[in-house]
C-alpha cells in the first residue's frame, strides 16, 4: 500500500469554517491506520480567510492566480497528480460532504484492478443517510438517464464529486477536462474511451458551512446545458 | 435604386472606412481582423456604383425588393461574424484557464522551496 501514491485533490472556495477540520481529519485518519494519503488543497481563489488558513497550518496547496470554478480547480490538482507522478487521484469537496472513511473503499477496486474510475455515490447500498433535496434528486435522476440512453451505462449519483481514479486517467485529465459540468462529462467520456467504472455506496453529510457552489440546480437552465453537454460528448470520436 | 439611397449608402461606406482605418492606424487592430470589413466597404461601393448589378441580383434570387435582399445578406454575415467571435473567445478562455493553471501550479512549487 505505502508503494501506492494516492492523493486526495480538494478543491476549495470561500471554505474558511471547513478546510481545517477536514485537514485535520485526514491527517487523523492516516495516523491511526497507517494509510499516506497526500492532500492538495486547490484554492480557487478564495474571498475569505482560505488562503490565510492555508499558509498558517502549512497545509500543501496551489492559490488559483484567479477564480476558475470548480472544473479549472479540479484540473489544476489533476495536474499536480500528473506531475508528481501520482498512482492514484481523489477528487474530495472541501466543503465537508465527504467522509474521509470511505476513501478505502473508493479505491479499492483500482487497486485490485478492477476499476479505472470509481464513483463514490450516494444512491448505492443505503449507506448515506443525506441524500439531498427531491428536486436535486430528480435532476440527478433525468442526468442518470440521460447517460443511460447515450453512453449506455448506468450511474446513479451522476454528480457526485466524491470520485477516485487510476494513473491513466489522471494523465488524460491533465490534459482534458471539461470546464463546465464536469461530473456527468467526464463519465460520458470516460465510457466512450473504454474505461471500467464503478459506482460504489459511500455516506455524505450534509454540508459543514458555507454555500454550496451549485445553486443553479433547480434552474431548467442547468438541467438543459448538462442533457446537452452529454449528447455532444457522446457524438464525439475518441481514440 | 434612386440617386438618394445610393448617397447615403456611399456615406455610410465611407463612415465605415474610416472607422475602421483609424482603428488599424492606432493598432487597436490588426490588419487580418480589419479585413473583414475592409472587404465589406468595397462590395458596398461597388454595389451603390453599379446599381443594376444588384437590382438584377435580387430579382434572381426571388427578393421582391432590393433592399430585403441587402439586409438579408447583412444578417447572416453578421451572424457568421458572431459566431466566429465566440469560437475564438472559448478559446481565449481555454489559453486563459491553461495559463492561470500552469502559473499557480509553479508558483505554489516556487514558494515551497522558500
Amino acid at each position: 500500500m505505502n508503494k501506492t501514491k494516492i492523493l486526495l485533490i480538494i478543491p476549495a472556495y470561500n471554505e474558511e469554517d471547513n478546510i481545517l477540520k477536514i485537514n485535520n481529519s485526514i491527517k487523523e485518519f492516516n495516523k491511526k491506520n497507517k494509510t499516506n494519503y497526500d492532500v492538495i488543497v486547490i484554492n480557487d481563489g478564495s474571498k475569505d480567510k482560505t488562503g490565510e488558513i492555508l499558509d498558517k497550518e502549512k497545509i500543501s496547496h496551489i492559490d488559483l492566480i484567479h477564480n476558475l470554478g470548480i472544473g479549472g480547480a479540479v484540473q489544476t490538482g489533476y495536474k499536480y497528480a500528473f506531475y508528481n507522478n501520482y498512482d492514484i487521484a481523489i477528487q474530495f469537496d472541501g466543503d465537508g460532504q465527504h467522509d474521509i472513511n470511505y476513501v478505502s473503499k473508493l479505491i479499492d477496486p483500482i487497486l485490485k484492478n478492477k476499476a479505472d474510475f470509481v464513483i463514490g455515490s450516494r444512491f448505492i447500498d443505503n449507506i448515506s443517510t443525506f441524500k439531498t433535496s427531491f428536486s436535486r434528486r430528480i435532476g440527478i435522476r433525468i442526468i442518470s438517464s440521460f447517460i443511460h440512453l447515450f453512453a449506455r451505462v448506468k450511474v446513479y449519483d451522476t454528480t457526485s464529486g466524491f470520485r477516485a481514479c487510476n494513473k491513466e486517467i489522471i494523465n488524460l485529465f491533465a490534459i482534458s477536462y471539461p470546464l463546465e459540468y464536469p461530473e456527468p462529462i467526464t463519465t460520458v467520456e470516460l465510457v466512450k474511451r473504454g474505461y471500467r467504472i464503478k459506482e460504489v455506496g459511500v455516506n455524505m453529510n450534509e454540508r459543514q458551512g458555507g454555500v454550496s457552489s451549485i445553486h443553479a440546480w433547480k434552474n431548467a437552465y442547468y438541467m438543459l446545458n448538462v442533457c446537452l453537454s452529454i449528447i455532444v460528448a457522446s457524438t464525439r470520436r475518441y481514440k | 435604386m434612386n440617386d438618394k439611397l445610393i448617397i447615403t449608402v456611399i456615406i455610410f461606406a465611407l463612415v465605415l472606412f474610416f472607422f475602421v482605418f483609424q482603428l488599424l492606424r492606432k493598432g487597436r487592430i490588426p490588419v487580418k481582423y480589419a479585413l473583414v470589413w475592409l472587404f465589406a466597404v468595397i462590395i458596398i461601393f461597388i454595389t451603390s456604383i453599379i446599381p443594376d448589378l444588384m437590382e438584377n441580383l435580387a430579382k434572381m434570387l426571388g427578393f421582391e425588393l432590393l433592399s430585403n435582399m441587402v439586409l438579408c445578406i447583412f444578417i447572416t454575415v453578421l451572424i457568421f461574424v458572431t459566431i466566429i467571435l465566440t469560437v475564438m473567445m472559448a478559446g481565449q478562455k481555454k489559453k486563459t484557464t491553461l495559463l492561470i493553471q500552469e502559473l499557480s501550479i509553479l508558483k505554489a512549487e516556487l514558494e515551497k522551496k522558500k
